[in-house]
């Protein structure tokens, strides 16, 4: 059993472990009442690669690609962009490509630093540096996410609260193109049900609901609003069974579709 | 040196970096707000607990949740899991509590099956999704007062 063995690895009484006790379900008030936390509510992009290991293998060599981030000067795009560049890192740790990880760290802080983020953010591109070099890559799944919470952390600071949201929905769409369109030419319904995400869609397009008048107004955040809303529809399966072909299709083209408005070259402020 | 374990050090040279706390749905925000020393010391127990799972290949998230934990008023957490990972959720508190405990529910609230682990003012749930999807975590002070506590989970 793996996790006893977890627990005994680590020196911990046996006594102490056990199999979950019954607990009573939960009331509709306290399912009602439960906190959405962002830093914990929302898997990294490297959860769902780790799932799609467990449940496909897929060759990651083959499908790491790293996308090209065209020049902007709208910050609400810079920060979306920032969030794939952060899905782009997790791709090459899966495919253990360090060159692409030092890549991708140096374009995440290059990213971060237009936006004008703390001297703690641009620290990380050197220790992504020095665990890639390393080839440590459980480490750098680890100072992948830490970057992108001191970015996050950095706009907060700078009350840029409203980027935030954009970095995560950013990295959310990257691996969710990645998956669907690997299950789309690869499909299994246990591959397929790892798209079913509505409650991580509800909670993006709450998120964004709230952001300010001017941002709201913006085309490409218009844009991605649209399209998540079509995304719901599409994972929102009944009794937990995995979205169909056609569904999963639809999935793909239109996070592909996303990613390159995301990662066009765009002079408007 | 890994890098939770550096995030951990200047987190206790740094008593007041900021860092997310919980926030009562239905109006979630991401916004990270100031860290007192006890919600860094609850973190570090945390992370004691949840690296005992690292030894077993389970990474730990960089992202945690706290807050203060009081008798008779359990707190809620939603998380998404992926059918196939492993996932460990630990949780620390400070004195004087004095006993807390870790249990996982489905979507529809029910608990799930799984692994657990209780001591004192540590505490962890273990399970391994058997489907994808919204769970909860309920964090409870079983015996004690209230007191800060932390939440980190690891997956594999």
């Amino acid at each position: 059993m793996p996790f006893r063995h977890a627990i005994l690895s680590a020196g911990f009484a046996l006594a102490a472990c056990g199999p979950l006790l019954a607990a009573e379900p939960l009331t509709k008030e306290q399912i009602q009442s439960a906190v959405l936390s962002e830093a914990v509510t929302i898997p990294t992009p490297g959860e769902f690669f780790a799932a799609m290991d467990a449940q496909g293998q897929p060759n990651w060599t083959q499908l790491y690609a790293p996308t090209a981030a065209g020049t902007t000067a709208s910050r609400e795009q810079m920060a979306l962009m920032l969030g794939v560049l952060v899905a782009d890192g997790y791709m090459a740790v899966e495919a253990q490509d360090g060159q692409g990880v030092k890549n991708t760290g140096k374009d995440i802080i290059n990213l971060a630093k237009k936006l004008n983020v703390s001297q703690s953010v641009l620290s990380r591109g050197n220790s992504i540096n020095d665990f890639a070099e390393n080839n440590d890559w459980s480490a750098l799944r680890e100072e992948l996410e830490a970057t992108q919470n001191d970015v996050k952390l950095s706009m907060a600071e700078q009350k840029d609260d409203g980027l935030i949201v954009l970095v995560t929905v950013g990295a959310w769409l990257r691996g969710m193109q990645t998956a669907s369109d690997f299950i789309s030419k690869n499909n299994t319904p246990e591959l397929a049900g790892l798209l079913r995400q509505p409650a991580i869609v509800d909670y993006l397009l709450a998120q964004l609901g709230r952001l300010p008048e001017r941002m709201q107004k913006a085309e490409l955040i218009g844009e991605v609003q649209q399209k998540l809303r079509d995304l719901l529809v599409l994972v929102q399966t009944k009794n937990r069974t995995p979205p169909s072909q056609e569904a999963v299709d639809k999935m793909a083209a239109i996070t592909s579709g996303l990613v390159a408005a995301i990662s066009k070259e765009n002079k408007e402020p | 040196m890994k890098p939770l374990v550096l995030l951990l050090l200047s987190a206790s040279l740094l008593a007041a970096k900021p860092t997310p706390t919980p926030t009562p749905a239905p109006t979630p925000t991401p916004v990270p707000t100031p860290e007192t020393r006890d919600q860094i010391t609850a973190r570090s127990k945390a992370l004691e607990l949840a690296g005992a799972f690292a030894n077993d290949g389970y990474k730990v998230r960089d992202g945690y949740w706290g807050g203060m934990l009081e008798p008779g008023k359990p707190q809620i957490l939603e998380i998404n899991l992926f059918a196939g990972n492993s996932y460990w959720v630990s949780a620390a508190a400070l004195s004087p509590a004095r006993k807390l405990s870790v249990k996982i529910f489905d979507e529809n609230g029910k608990p799930v099956k799984g692994e657990s682990y209780e001591e004192g003012l540590a505490a962890a749930a273990g399970l391994v999704a058997d489907a994808s999807g919204r769970y909860f975590v309920r964090v409870e002070l079983v015996e004690g007062e209230k007191a800060d506590f932390c939440l980190i989970y690891s997956y594999k």
